[in-house]
C-alpha cells in the first residue's frame, strides 16, 4: 500500500514537478509569475491532440508541433504584450497573463465546445509488476519522460556557454547586459522556453487524461503548490516540491481521505507560506533599505 | 475668445462640482422604466459587481497588494447571509450586516499573512489558496451549505414588505451601492486614505514618517472584506441560491478584471469596469469560447493602451472631470 502510494505519487508529481519547473524558469528570468501558464499546458494538450486525431500525424510529430507551437506563443506573448507594459505594476503582468489563458481557453472552447475529449493511447507499456507493488505504463512513460526532460535541461544549464549566459541573467539582467548579452531577446526566449515546457507536459497528459478547456487551472495550483514547498525562484526546489506534493496528494488519499487529494495543494501552500514562507530550498530575501 | 474662456472655466467648475454625480444618480433612479424583466437583473448584477468592484480595489488598487481576497469575502457574505436567513430565520436586514461583518473578518485573516511579510506573489498564491480551500469547505460542509446543490435563500422581507421583484431588489441595492460609494469615497478621503495611498507608493518611507503601517493595512482589509461580504450578501439575495461554483477562480478572475479595466485606484473606475464587464457578456451568450476570448482582448487592450483603466479614458476626453475619475498621481 504505502509503496503502492509513493509510485503513483511520483507519477503524478512528475507533472507537477515539470510544471513548476517551467514556471520557476519564467519567474527567475523575467521575474514574473505566469498565471496563464495552465491554459498554456492545455494548449499543448490540444494542439497535439488535434495533429493526432484531426490531422491524423503519428504522436512524435504530433508532440513536436505542439513544442514549437507553444515555444512561439511565449516568445509572442512575452515580446507583445509583457514587454510594452514592464513599467508598470505586477498586477499588470498577472493580469495579463490571465488574459492571454482567457484567450486560449476560450480559442479551444470555441473549437470543441463544451464536450470532454479522449484521445487514443499512444504509449504501449506494459505495467511492471514487483512483488506487490503495480507500476502502470502510464507511470513508467511520464516518469521517464520527465527524467530524460529534466536532466537534459540540468545539463544544459550547467555544463553549457547557454547555460552560463542563463545563470548570468539570472543573477544581474543588468551585468548580462553589461557583458553582451542581448536581454530582451533572452527574456522572450525564456517564455518560449516557458511555453515549450508547457507543452511537453500538455503532450505527456494527453493520451492517459480527458482532455476540457478548463484543465489547465488544477496544474496552475498545482505548479504554485510545487513552487512553494520547494522555495520560489529555486530551480531544484521546483523538481522536488513538484514530487512531494505528488505523494503528499496520494498519502492524504490513501491514509485519510480521498476528499483531501483536491486540496492537499492549497494546504501545503498555506502552511509552507505560514511556517516557512522561504520552502526547502528557498533563500531568504534581503530587503535592502 | 472672452466667451470661449468662459465656457472653458464654467465647465471646469462644473467638473469640479458634484453635478456629474447628482446626474448619475438621477438617471439610475429612471432605469427600470427602460428595462424589462430580464434587463432589469442585469442591472442589479451590475450593482452587486459595483460593490464588489470598490471593495476589491481598496486592496489592489488603493493599497497596491497582490491579494486575491476577493471570492472568499465575496462567498463568506454570501453563505453567512443566507446562513442565517435559512438556518437562523433573521431578517435579511440582520444576515446582510452579519454576512458583511464575516467577510471583514476574512479580511483580517488575509492581511495577516500580507503582515507577516508575505507580499507579492507569495501573497498571490496563498489568497488563492485560501479563496478555493474555502469552496472545498462549501462543498463538504452540507449540513450548513448544502453542498454543490446549493442553498435556496428566502425572499428579502423588510417588516412585511417583500423584496420579491427585480425592481424593488434594484432600489434596494442602489441604495446600499451609493451607501458603499459614498462612504468609501469619505474613508479614502480621510486620514485612513491618505496613509494607505502613501502604503501603496513607499511603504518604507511611510512607515518613517511614524505612520504605524500595520494598522492601516488591516484597516483597508477589513474595509475591503466588510464591503465585498456587503455584495456578498446581496449575491445570494438577487441569485435565490447560493452555490460553491459561484465563487471559483473564474469568478476572481472577474472580480480582478473589472478593478484593471476599470482603473486601479479609482472609485469611478470601479463602477465602470463592473457596468462594462456584466454587461458585455450579455452580448455574446450564444457562442461558446467566444465570451472568453473577448474578455482575454479586452483586457489585453485596456492593459496595453490604457494602463489606468476605462476611467483614464473619460478623463482624456472630458479634462473637467479629471479629478474625479483618476486618482491625483495620474
Amino acid at each position: 500500500m504505502l509503496y503502492q502510494l509513493l509510485i503513483s505519487g511520483i507519477a503524478q508529481g512528475s507533472i507537477y514537478a515539470l510544471v513548476a519547473l517551467s514556471l520557476t524558469v519564467v519567474y527567475r528570468g523575467t521575474t514574473i509569475v505566469n498565471f496563464g501558464h495552465g491554459d498554456m499546458v492545455m494548449a499543448g494538450a490540444f494542439v497535439a491532440y488535434a495533429c493526432v486525431v484531426l490531422l491524423g500525424m503519428p504522436f512524435a510529430p504530433a508532440a513536436l508541433a505542439a513544442l514549437a507551437l507553444l515555444f512561439v506563443l511565449g516568445w509572442a506573448v512575452q515580446r507583445g504584450l509583457i514587454e510594452p507594459i514592464k513599467a508598470g505594476p505586477h498586477i499588470g503582468f498577472a493580469m495579463m497573463s490571465i488574459a492571454v489563458g482567457y484567450v486560449l481557453r476560450g480559442t479551444v472552447r470555441a473549437g470543441w465546445g463544451r464536450e470532454v475529449l479522449p484521445m487514443p493511447r499512444v504509449f504501449d507499456v506494459s505495467p511492471l509488476v514487483v512483488g506487490d507493488v503495480v507500476l502502470t505504463g502510464d507511470a513508467i512513460v511520464f516518469v521517464g519522460a520527465v527524467a530524460t526532460f529534466m536532466i537534459v535541461f540540468f545539463l544544459i544549464l550547467y555544463r553549457t556557454q547557454l547555460g552560463q549566459i542563463v545563470q548570468a541573467v539570472f543573477q544581474s539582467e543588468r551585468g548580462a547586459a553589461l557583458v553582451g548579452i542581448n536581454v530582451g531577446a533572452f527574456h522572450g526566449a525564456t517564455w518560449g522556453l516557458g511555453g515549450g515546457m508547457a507543452a511537453v507536459a500538455g503532450v505527456l497528459l494527453a493520451p492517459v487524461t480527458l482532455l476540457y478547456p478548463d484543465l489547465g487551472a488544477n496544474f496552475l495550483i498545482r505548479g504554485f503548490a510545487a513552487m512553494t514547498l520547494g522555495g520560489f525562484g529555486s530551480l531544484l526546489g521546483a523538481v522536488t516540491g513538484g514530487l512531494l506534493l505528488g505523494m503528499t496528494e496520494q498519502l492524504l488519499g490513501g491514509y485519510v481521505s480521498t476528499k483531501l487529494i483536491d486540496i492537499a495543494a492549497y494546504l501545503v501552500i498555506i502552511a509552507v507560506l505560514v511556517l516557512k514562507p522561504n520552502g526547502l530550498f528557498g533563500r531568504t530575501a534581503v530587503v535592502r533599505v | 475668445m472672452r466667451g470661449k474662456a468662459d465656457a472653458r472655466s464654467l465647465a471646469a467648475r462644473l467638473g469640479a462640482g458634484p453635478w456629474p454625480v447628482y446626474c448619475t444618480l438621477i438617471l439610475a433612479l429612471l432605469v427600470p422604466l427602460s428595462t424589462n424583466q430580464y434587463t432589469q437583473f442585469i442591472v442589479n448584477l451590475i450593482l452587486v459587481y459595483v460593490v464588489v468592484a470598490v471593495g476589491f480595489n481598496i486592496v489592489i488598487g488603493n493599497l497596491g497588494q497582490l491579494a486575491f481576497t476577493s471570492t472568499t469575502c465575496f462567498g463568506i457574505g454570501a453563505y453567512t447571509t443566507a446562513i442565517l436567513m435559512v438556518h437562523v430565520s433573521l431578517p435579511f436586514w440582520v444576515a446582510l450586516p452579519g454576512g458583511a461583518i464575516m467577510g471583514a473578518i476574512a479580511g483580517v485573516l488575509a492581511s495577516a499573512t500580507a503582515l507577516r511579510g508575505i507580499r507579492v506573489y507569495y501573497l498571490a498564491i496563498i489568497t488563492l489558496a485560501l479563496g478555493e480551500l474555502m469552496r472545498w469547505v462549501y462543498i463538504h460542509a452540507d449540513t450548513l451549505t448544502r453542498g454543490t446543490d446549493g442553498l435556496a435563500v428566502p425572499v428579502a422581507n423588510f417588516f412585511g414588505f417583500p423584496f420579491d421583484s427585480e425592481i424593488k431588489r434594484y432600489y434596494l441595492f442602489l441604495a446600499i451601492a451609493v451607501a458603499v460609494v459614498k462612504s468609501t469615497s469619505n474613508l479614502l478621503r480621510s486620514r485612513i486614505g491618505r496613509a494607505i495611498a502613501a502604503i501603496r507608493d513607499n511603504e518604507l518611507a511611510t512607515a518613517s514618517l511614524g505612520i504605524a503601517t500595520g494598522q492601516y493595512i488591516i484597516a483597508a482589509f477589513v474595509w475591503s472584506g466588510f464591503v465585498v461580504g456587503i455584495a456578498g450578501g446581496m449575491f445570494a439575495l438577487l441569485i435565490g441560491r447560493v452555490a460553491p461554483e459561484s465563487f471559483d477562480l473564474t469568478e476572481l478572475i472577474f472580480h480582478f478584471a473589472m478593478v484593471m479595466v476599470g482603473g486601479l485606484g479609482s472609485l469611478a473606475g470601479s463602477v465602470l469596469g463592473a457596468i462594462t464587464l456584466t454587461a458585455l457578456p450579455e452580448f455574446f451568450r450564444s457562442l461558446p469560447g467566444l465570451e472568453e476570448m473577448l474578455f482575454g482582448v479586452l483586457v489585453a487592450v485596456v492593459l496595453l493602451f490604457r494602463p489606468k483603466g476605462l476611467a483614464s479614458f473619460f478623463a482624456a476626453f472630458l479634462p473637467p472631470f479629471r479629478q474625479r475619475f483618476c486618482r491625483p498621481d495620474s
